[in-house]
């Protein structure tokens, strides 16, 4: 970078200075404090030159460095999740992984790509990917050579922007409602009566008059809280594109009521997904509204015996759950793109394609986003047989919204806050919905 | 034993250091020997170091508040100016001026707890009993935990149906408080930040104590002058340039503290402050979704000016003190 040079610069004058008069000495000082100005002022106006949209896989060779970014700071090094990847560099190459939270490694692509140094492959958040395309940080599939036939169109929505596909979806997780058997049996609740919010909410009635509590729920701040939200919202039959919709605020009582009437904990408000479901393995909730990724652990859990139903729509059926999981993509590159995507298309192509599809998403914990893989898994592991259909109806968060789907989350979890914050106060929760819809 | 104990060196810099600076060597630039001027050069790598690493950020942090920058402008690199329009915005914000009432309150009550309360531990620290130092070094722990752990642990006692708080105050009858809800979540951070900011305001006190010679209290418990005549007569007055320093640097640190707010809150409700702001925007996290640049530059550029002002009005109370020396 300029700045490195620049202070070498400086020493070097440094050194001269030393044979100058002192006449001389003044003169060169402030000469160089002009000139480090100047370079200041050429850095700062500088501009990168944009990325070229030109290359293709199809043009490129496979390079002996790989880099490769996920969200997945979890998976350490040396962790089957690491062990997948590495196994999936072409011939005579090794594969670099780095891992950073979602919305870090957002930016940080950001930054990357405008620096010309961005990695070969990236597993980015698939509500991130219309803002990432958009921005011009993505190489299209048919350039970076990713094969997308097969994949679901609900799973795959995310990533198609514009009409142009931009990557493959590394597999789906879903939302459901975990219950406490032990807990519900006690109570004397059917799980398989849960299909409505009337039959949920009495059901929650029952475990909290046998002295359980009722359930845990992440309302955190940010997509993660809103992710939670969705399925009650859109179960309500409310649509991202009015949020002061009867419909919408409903939704927001449901839940602002589970606070005010202490079925649902207080610390709602700040739990992420991981801390409510550190609150449910207490063993003192009946239900608990969490991921897919949780199903092996609930599985194995030995406190008591965990179950899992499908989130009721409010008066029947299956709400609609927001789609999770990452898009493997190709950022775009200004240098040697092709075989950038050369790399990009033989890695990706190794973790989802062929025999390995089904190994990606086990280690992943995610069900595949390929219908026939997905029957493979459900059909070696019993814990994904209810989870399959609700995959299957899941809901693209920014399908609807594309590009402009960030900015209405952002008020979708200020309205959130509110409801949750208004404890069941009918008057809060409505003002908290149409202050959100007018901001 | 402690009345004479001598002036630790380390005192002395704090209360004289940044007051002779200015104004002394004014007049002087003309006649420096060539000397100085070696030891000039000498500090020319520092120079360098401050301008690309300080001063170099400072007016990119400026230039970005000027220009309309999103994710695609900042990869693409083009950004049209746009003057000061983006301040216009950010200020006519609906979440601005209570954004600016909230950091206020944040600042200022943070500010008087922590230098009443350390100030407070540092007059009683300064009688030397057993264990005293012991129980000293106790105190510097909030210093020394990490914040991401030391908010944690806030946040936990805080937690509305079964933290230790609200069982304690149970105790009493009092109803339990939902501590890190919209409406109290200010309170709540702020009570943290107190907790925080103690060891700092304790260990620079307690500096600034040693310098008071021990024979002024003894002459005036001589003239019959009690423990609270001694505090007010003398070392209040005495500790003045400390409290200065003290209060400025307690001043910028607690203006953009983001972390122990970040932990407990994201900076939701009234706890959002204008350093937690332009964070979540800088970042695209917590309440905002969207990244972005400008408006966080703007608010970023908006908390620079403030401590620019509060390092000039330290300068100005230094000056004033000098002269009436």
């Amino acid at each position: 970078m300029g700045g490195g040079r620049q202070a070498v610069q400086c020493e070097l004058d440094d050194e001269k200075g030393k044979a100058m008069t002192k006449q001389n000495l003044r003169v060169a000082g402030i000469g160089l404090a002009m000139v480090t100005g100047l370079a200041l002022t050429a850095c700062s106006g500088g501009s990168t030159p944009n990325p070229g949209e030109t290359g293709a896989a199809s043009e490129g060779t496979t390079t002996a460095e790989i880099t490769f970014w996920d969200p997945y700071p979890q998976h350490q090094s040396g962790s089957d999740w690491d062990n997948v990847v590495k196994a999936c560099a072409p011939e005579g190459s090794t594969i670099t992984r780095s891992s950073a939270p979602q919305t870090d490694l957002f930016n940080q692509l950001t930054t990357a790509v405008k620096e010309g140094n961005a990695p070969d492959v990236v597993l980015l958040d698939n509500p991130m990917m219309p803002e990432a395309a958009l921005s011009s940080l993505l190489a299209t599939a048919e350039q970076a050579g990713i094969d997308t036939t097969g994949i679901d169109e609900n799973l795959l929505g995310p990533g198609i922007v514009d009409g142009v596909t931009y990557g493959v979806p590394m597999g789906s997780n879903a939302l459901g409602l975990y219950y406490n058997a032990d807990i519900l049996e006690a109570a004397g609740v059917d799980p398989a009566s849960i299909t409505s919010w009337d039959a949920l909410n009495s059901a929650i009635e029952q475990v909290v008059a046998t002295g359980s509590k009722g359930i845990t729920f992440s309302g955190i701040a940010g997509e993660e809280g809103v992710f939670q939200f969705q399925p009650w919202f859109w179960g309500a039959g409310a649509d991202l594109s009015a949020l002061d919709s009867p419909e919408a605020i409903s939704a927001g009582q449901l839940v602002s009521d589970w606070i005010g009437n202490g079925y649902a904990p207080k610390s709602a408000l700040t739990d992420n997904q991981s801390a409510s479901w550190d609150l449910f393995l207490t063993g003192e909730y009946g239900f608990a509204e969490n991921g897919s990724w949780f199903a092996a652990a609930a599985a194995a859990n030995e406190g008591f015996e965990v179950g899992m139903v499908p989130i009721p729509g409010k008066d029947s059926g299956l709400a609609p759950v927001p789609t999770g999981g990452e898009f493997a993509v190709a950022p775009l590159q200004s240098k040697d793109a092709s075989d950038h995507y050369a790399n990009a298309s033989a890695v990706i192509g190794c973790l989802i394609g062929g025999e390995n599809a089904m190994q990606t998403s086990e280690t992943l914990g995610y069900l595949s986003a390929k219908p026939d893989v997905r029957a493979e898994q459900v059909a070696a592991n019993d814990q994904w047989t209810p989870w399959a259909p609700i995959v299957e109806g899941a809901q693209g968060r920014t399908t609807e919204l594309g590009a402009d789907y960030p900015a209405v989350s952002a008020q979708l979890s200020e309205a959130l806050q509110g409801a949750l914050n208004a404890a069941g106060d009918a008057a809060g929760v409505e003002d908290a919905f149409r202050t959100a819809a007018g901001s | 034993m402690a009345l004479h104990t001598p002036p630790m060196p380390a005192g002395e810099l704090v209360t004289e250091g940044p007051g002779r600076a200015p104004g002394a060597r004014t007049g002087r630039l003309r006649n420096l020997r060539p000397t100085t001027w070696v030891g000039l050069a000498f500090a020319l790598p520092l120079l360098a170091y401050l301008l690309i690493f300080y001063l170099y950020p400072l007016v990119e942090n400026v230039s970005m508040s000027l220009h309309r920058f999103t994710r695609a402008s900042f990869v693409t690199g083009e950004a049209p100016f746009v003057g000061f329009d983006i301040f216009g915005e950010v200020i006519s914000s609906p979440q601005f001026w209570p954004t600016v009432r909230q950091t206020a309150i944040f600042v200022i009550v943070s500010l008087t707890f922590q230098y009443v309360i350390g100030l407070a531990l540092a007059v009683f620290f300064r009688r030397v009993f057993p264990l005293s130092a012991v129980l000293r070094g106790l105190f510097l722990v909030p210093w020394l935990l990490p914040i991401i752990v030391s908010g944690t642990t806030w946040q936990w006692m805080m937690d509305a149906d079964s933290g230790i708080l609200n069982q304690f105050l149970g105790i009493f009858g009092v109803d339990p408080v939902w501590w890190l809800n919209a409406e109290n979540s200010l309170m709540s951070v702020t009570i943290a930040n107190i907790w925080l900011g103690i060891p700092f305001n304790l260990v620079i006190l307690y500096s600034g104590l040693q310098n008071i010679s021990g024979d002024l209290y003894e002459a005036a418990s001589l003239d019959g002058a009690g423990p609270w005549r001694q505090f007010w007569s003398i070392t209040f007055p005495l500790l003045k340039p400390v409290t200065a320093i003290t209060l400025l640097l307690g001043f910028v640190y607690t203006l953009k503290v983001v972390d122990i707010i970040w932990i407990m809150t994201m900076g939701t409700g009234t706890s959002q402050t204008l350093a937690t702001w332009a964070y979540s925007m800088a970042f695209g996290k917590g309440s905002s979704g969207v990244i972005r640049y400008s408006e966080a530059s703007v608010v970023g550029t908006i908390l620079l000016v403030i401590a620019l002002a509060m390092g000039f009005i330290y300068l100005a109370v230094q000056r004033r003190q000098e002269a009436d020396r």
